[in-house]
């Protein structure tokens, strides 16, 4: 019997030994480090792919104006990073072998940015001048000068679309 | 009248060596257990890695390496709520560019655990539960995509706090 008490006495006492000393609250943490990458990107999206001019009467139009053209440019770059948007001709308006000069074809624009201009077959012309990322959108509406000196004919050009992101 | 009389000393061994029977005693012991409490909280990954992509195609950018695996271990008062929380001071930073901490936000599972969208400078609660127990759920992690972010590498720390009252 007195053996059996002691054994019980020391249970006791190994239990209060080993137990954890009781606390108000307890919080328990851990760090986990985030990183996100986020590289230069770009995005031209034109609202139609051709341009047409239908024909008139120069003394009535002397200008041609072709519907608006929406130009969405989306661009992920450095902050204050400089974003272009750039048109280049590939040559004249071309009939067969008659040909209009690519600079009676010019553009208004709005739309924070962008800029009316001239086109060119040698040197691209600045469309738009952005500074960081964004989404951006614009409107190109061109017009072709009209004339009577213009052989008929169905004329055309490709024009080629450049945004630039650094 | 017969007496048989014995020594004590004879007498003492006597008693000692009668029946169990007749040698019956009962005794108590108090056996005191102090249970603290404990919490112990374990994430699956040191590291959350969010790949570059394009907005357009990838609105809600994936943490790399899929979900995480939280383990809340708590020992508390019966009835007491345990919260798991996570926080970080600041926003996602690459130099002086920024992206809010808000464009982080993840889905969870498992019972207790919710989801959520991280702010700066905010716990948010991540799971809660009544009592103790061993808790395991997962957290996937996604990053709000936009086409405005400035190029870069952006970090911050998150804190993941389990409060047990």
């Amino acid at each position: 019997m007195k053996s059996t008490i002691q054994t019980l006495l020391a249970v006791v006492a190994l239990v209060a030994l080993t137990a954890v000393t009781a606390s108000a609250q307890a919080t328990a943490t851990q760090s986990l480090n985030v990183n996100a990458s986020v590289n230069s990107r770009a995005k031209l999206t034109l609202g139609a792919a051709a341009i047409n001019f239908a024909d008139a009467d120069p003394d009535v139009s002397p200008t041609l104006t072709a519907a608006a053209l929406s130009v969405d440019v989306k661009a992920r770059t450095s902050a204050g990073a400089s974003v272009t948007v750039t048109v280049l001709a590939d040559g004249n308006l071309v009939s067969g072998s008659d040909n209009i000069g690519i600079a009676n074809l010019t553009w208004t624009a709005g739309g924070a940015g962008f800029v009316a201009g001239t086109m060119n077959a040698t040197v691209a012309q600045s469309l738009a001048g952005l500074t960081g990322s964004g989404d951006y959108s614009g409107t190109q509406t061109y017009s072709l000068v009209n004339s009577w000196s213009y052989a008929t004919g169905s004329y055309t050009a490709t024009i080629t679309y450049t945004l630039s992101v650094p | 009248m017969l007496q048989v009389r014995f020594p004590l000393p004879l007498l003492a061994i006597l008693l000692l060596a009668a029946p169990a029977a007749t040698a019956q005693q009962s005794l108590t012991a108090t056996l005191t257990a102090d249970i603290g409490v404990l919490g112990k909280i374990t994430v699956s990954a040191l590291t959350l890695t969010f790949p570059d992509a394009d907005p357009d195609a990838v609105p809600l950018v994936p943490a790399a390496g899929g979900p995480l695996t939280i383990v809340a271990k708590a020992r508390s008062g019966l009835g007491s709520t345990v919260t798991l929380t996570v926080a970080t001071p600041d926003d996602l930073r690459s130099g002086t560019d920024v992206i809010p901490a808000s464009a982080l936000s993840w889905t969870a599972s498992g019972p207790g655990f919710a989801s959520g969208t991280l702010a700066s400078g905010v716990a948010r609660t991540l799971g809660a539960w009544t009592g103790s127990g061993a808790r395991t759920g997962t957290q996937t992690w996604f990053l709000a995509n936009s086409w405005a972010y400035a190029s870069g590498m952006y970090s911050l720390t998150l804190t993941y706090t389990l409060t047990v009252p």
